[in-house]
């Protein structure tokens, strides 16, 4: 049992501290693209700003480090990393009695720095440290949420909106890169490889594909492996044990909750055959994942948050 | 660093005026002789260097900065958060003058309770003529509502913190009861796990009494004011959200007792009944430790505007279905005219003197008793009686003849709006300034709770007023605060 309000904000703590983490990812692969002055540097960079919705992209790729600078530290962008985490941030606040002293200080101490009058210069001197640094410590935020946190109902809707959000950034990472919406499909070694680091997967995906850079074991990877904490499949496998555990009670209530859409969602992804996705379009199948995601976030805020109150009223 | 034997000096006055005397200094005796219980404070800050001690203090700014210790000041543009300054330097206070304390606060507060429960009943103190009838009753703080509503054990303020200060005599006295919805008591706690970080072998040596059940007594206390037949009482906490100045403290108080912290929107009222809107549905409340104004509590019953409260809560407590703490109306008994009769009411419900004394208070509806302020702004005090937080204030000694012009005219329009007090001069203690140790007013804040029985918690809040000479110790007012160490009585230790 915990108060509507306040499971809505640690459902969006998670959420915006997972978009502030992919940022930061998506701005340091397109940053050390730029350095390496490939070609396809700005291939890489379009990528990137196509995956957060960019519109401009093609403009804006041809600058990737202003672009990167605004992705991060734009205040005025409600989409940056800077917003993201204010956003994180003051959620955690309302919720300040919920969360560990622990795991509020990790995410205070972000905030501050990110707030910080003195930030745009540290970025400046050494955008990918202070990226880095950014990642790290949002990487302690959610240990020490997991270290020190009752794993029950408060951290489970924090965890739903963590993996809710991310199956649907890497879903539209993999939309933007293997989608048939008329673009190029990614093909360039180097853009490969970026394309692993913007989900943190290049390690991984070396151990099980080794050097072998092709798009169809990389989507493969990130759309269906069963393990890797990033790939699409394992968020929609957690969204579903953290939901089946939420409702619970609700169900004892009568009421269905959102848990059986996140379970076909789940098993959409872990009956999928590589095969066959590409045969029917990528586009078709990232489509209709990104549609479940956004019914389980629908239904979620419906069963928990903003109910009818006729429904629940005391016979 | 040497400790000076440098006093705060007298603030410069006018030639030919009678000098006032000099404040007490909480460290030094008159002969500049370091007092008993400083002593091992004293020793342990000879030892440090200026750097260290500096040093020390950004390690206790940067904990507050960590925790989201933070404070908004009303008016600042720059920034709406800011840590509340504090200093590291403790306030000690020995254990026969804490035992006078604690006895005056426990009479006081049974008497303002006893106070509250007449007003709102019998009025028979009103009868007697011991208070002015129209003086209670044309109180904005009075509150009709709350005739004859069965509050358990007659307690209407269950939190209560009350400003003292000592005087240049070295006797504390009672400036202010605050019985509303006081706060501070989250910096009592904050500042003392601070300090333990900063001087831990003093305060090991010290024997300093540990404060950190607050939380549960508190709890405790919300407890007993349950209905009987409620054998597991929700309580929570009702903020008026995370842009409230205090919202810091309504968050750690709510953490530290394990209960839900509400805000408006999470209350329903069905039936003269309250719920929380949970994950799982609606939950019933007991009891509300609420840290909104009277006037926000329910639109229905108090102010049409409020989004604060939630609609038909008030009525649910005059069903016995919920509980209000502090109980709605309590501010008719810390209201500033009323003040002046506490001594007066303490002797008519207990037959007892006060053991604190009260500020001596001139009532300006009285009209000799305003010419006599106005005849004297240069020198007094005067305070609306409806404000609070140090606004609506002015230091005579202080002010500059436009501010007197402007309060005379203000006096005479509404004269009932003000009191007058002579200017106290708040005792002194030692704080790092600006990496020197100088003298600073002070005053206390100890925190009393009220349920079942009556419990006074052995350590306080020191506010400072952090500008030289200034008596102003509100933290919206540039004050800041210090841990109060409450020294355990050695004879009751050894056997």
């Amino acid at each position: 049992m915990m108060l509507a309000r306040v499971a809505d904000s640690l459902y969006w703590m998670g959420r915006y501290v997972e978009r502030a983490e992919h940022l930061c990812r998506l701005s340091d692969v397109m940053l050390t693209a730029t350095l390496d002055r490939t070609e396809s540097a700005t291939q890489i960079a379009r990528i990137a700003l196509a995956a957060v919705g960019d519109p401009d992209d093609a403009a804006k790729a041809r600058n990737p480090y202003d672009a990167a600078r605004a992705l991060v530290l734009d205040r005025e962008d409600s989409g940056s990393v800077a917003s993201s985490l204010a956003r994180a941030r003051e959620n955690a606040r309302q919720v300040r009695d919920q969360i560990t002293t622990e795991t509020w200080e990790r995410l205070n101490l972000i905030h501050l720095r990110m707030s910080d009058p003195k930030a745009a210069r540290t970025f400046a001197e050494g955008s990918q440290a202070f990226l880095h640094d950014t990642i790290a410590d949002l990487h302690l935020f959610k240990g020490a949420a997991d270290a020190t946190m009752s794993h029950g109902e408060g951290w489970r809707f924090f965890q739903l909106g963590v993996y809710l959000e991310r199956a649907q950034l890497i879903g539209a990472l993999l939309e933007v890169c293997f989608g048939d919406r008329g673009r190029r499909g990614v093909t360039d070694h180097s853009a490969l490889t970026s394309l692993l680091r913007m989900g943190c997967a290049l390690e991984p995906y070396l151990r099980v594909y080794t050097a072998d850079m092709q798009p169809r074991y990389i989507l493969q990877f990130l759309l269906l492996d069963e393990d890797f904490p990033r790939s699409v499949r394992f968020c929609t496998a957690r969204i579903e044990e953290h939901l089946t555990s939420i409702s619970r009670h609700v169900e004892a209530m009568g009421l269905t909750g959102p848990d059986r859409l996140a379970g076909r969602l789940r098993a959409r992804l872990q009956y999928a055959d590589i095969g066959e996705v590409q045969a029917g379009g990528s586009s078709a199948f990232l489509g209709a994942v990104l549609d479940e995601c956004a019914q389980v976030h629908r239904q979620v805020y419906e069963t928990f948050v903003a109910y009818t109150l006729e429904q629940r009223l005391p016979a | 660093m040497t400790l000076g034997a440098a006093r705060a000096g007298p603030a410069k006055r006018a030639s030919g005026a009678a000098a006032p005397p000099l404040p007490y200094d909480e460290m030094r005796d008159a002969k500049s002789r370091v007092r008993p219980h400083y002593a091992a404070l004293a020793a342990r800050i000879e030892t440090l260097s200026a750097d260290e001690l500096a040093e020390r203090q950004k390690t206790l700014e940067r904990f507050f900065l960590l925790q989201g210790i933070t404070f908004t000041v009303y008016g600042a543009e720059s920034s709406t958060e800011r840590i509340i300054p504090t200093d590291l330097l403790p306030r000690i206070i020995p254990a026969d003058e804490w035992k006078t304390i604690e006895a005056g606060l426990t009479q006081r507060l049974r008497a303002l309770n006893m106070f509250l429960a007449d007003i709102y009943s019998g009025q028979q103190i009103l009868m007697d003529g011991v208070v002015p009838r129209d003086l209670v009753l044309r109180a904005p703080s009075y509150r009709r509502e709350m005739q004859n509503l069965y509050v358990p054990h007659q307690a209407y303020a269950n939190v209560c913190g009350s400003d003292l200060i000592r005087q240049p005599d070295g006797k504390f006295a009672v400036l202010e009861d605050n019985l509303r919805v006081p706060s501070g008591v989250s910096y009592m706690l904050a500042n003392r796990e601070a300090s333990k970080r900063v001087f831990p072998g003093t305060f090991r040596g010290a024997g300093v009494r540990a404060i950190d059940r607050y939380p549960d007594l508190l709890l405790s206390t919300l407890k007993s004011m349950a209905a009987d037949w409620r054998p597991n009482p929700q309580v929570v906490v009702l903020t008026p959200g995370v842009y409230n100045s205090a919202y810091f403290e309504h968050a750690y108080l709510a953490r530290l007792m394990g209960v839900p912290l509400v805000e408006g929107r999470d209350i329903v009222v069905h039936d003269n009944l309250v719920y929380m809107r949970t994950t799982t549905g609606l939950r019933r409340i007991d009891v509300i430790y609420r840290r909104v104004d009277d006037d926000f509590i329910d639109p229905l019953t108090f102010r049409r505007d409020s989004g604060l409260g939630s609609a038909g809560l008030f009525n649910a407590y005059r069903a016995g279905n919920v509980v209000i703490c502090n109980a709605p109306g309590t501010g008719v008994a810390d209201d500033k005219a009323v003040y002046a009769y506490v001594p007066e009411i303490v002797r008519y419900y207990l037959g007892e003197d006060a053991i604190l004394p009260n500020i001596e208070t001139f009532l300006c509806r009285e009209p000799a008793q305003l010419s006599h302020v106005l005849a004297n702004l240069d020198k007094l005090v005067v305070k609306a009686v409806g404000a609070s937080g140090g606004y609506g204030m002015l230091v005579g000694p202080h002010s500059t003849r436009a501010q007197r012009e402007a309060f005379a005219a203000a006096l005479q329009a509404d004269p009932d709006n003000y009191v007058a007090q002579p200017t106290i001069q708040l005792s002194t203690a030692p704080c790092l300034v600006d990496h020197a140790i100088e003298s600073r007013h002070v005053d206390l804040r100890p925190f009393i709770l009220s349920g079942e029985k009556i419990v006074v918690t052995p350590g306080a809040l020191t506010r400072v007023a952090l500008r030289k000479g200034s008596l102003v110790v509100n933290s919206s007012q540039g004050g800041g605060s210090k841990d109060t160490w409450v020294l355990t009585d050695r004879k009751e230790l050894s056997p």
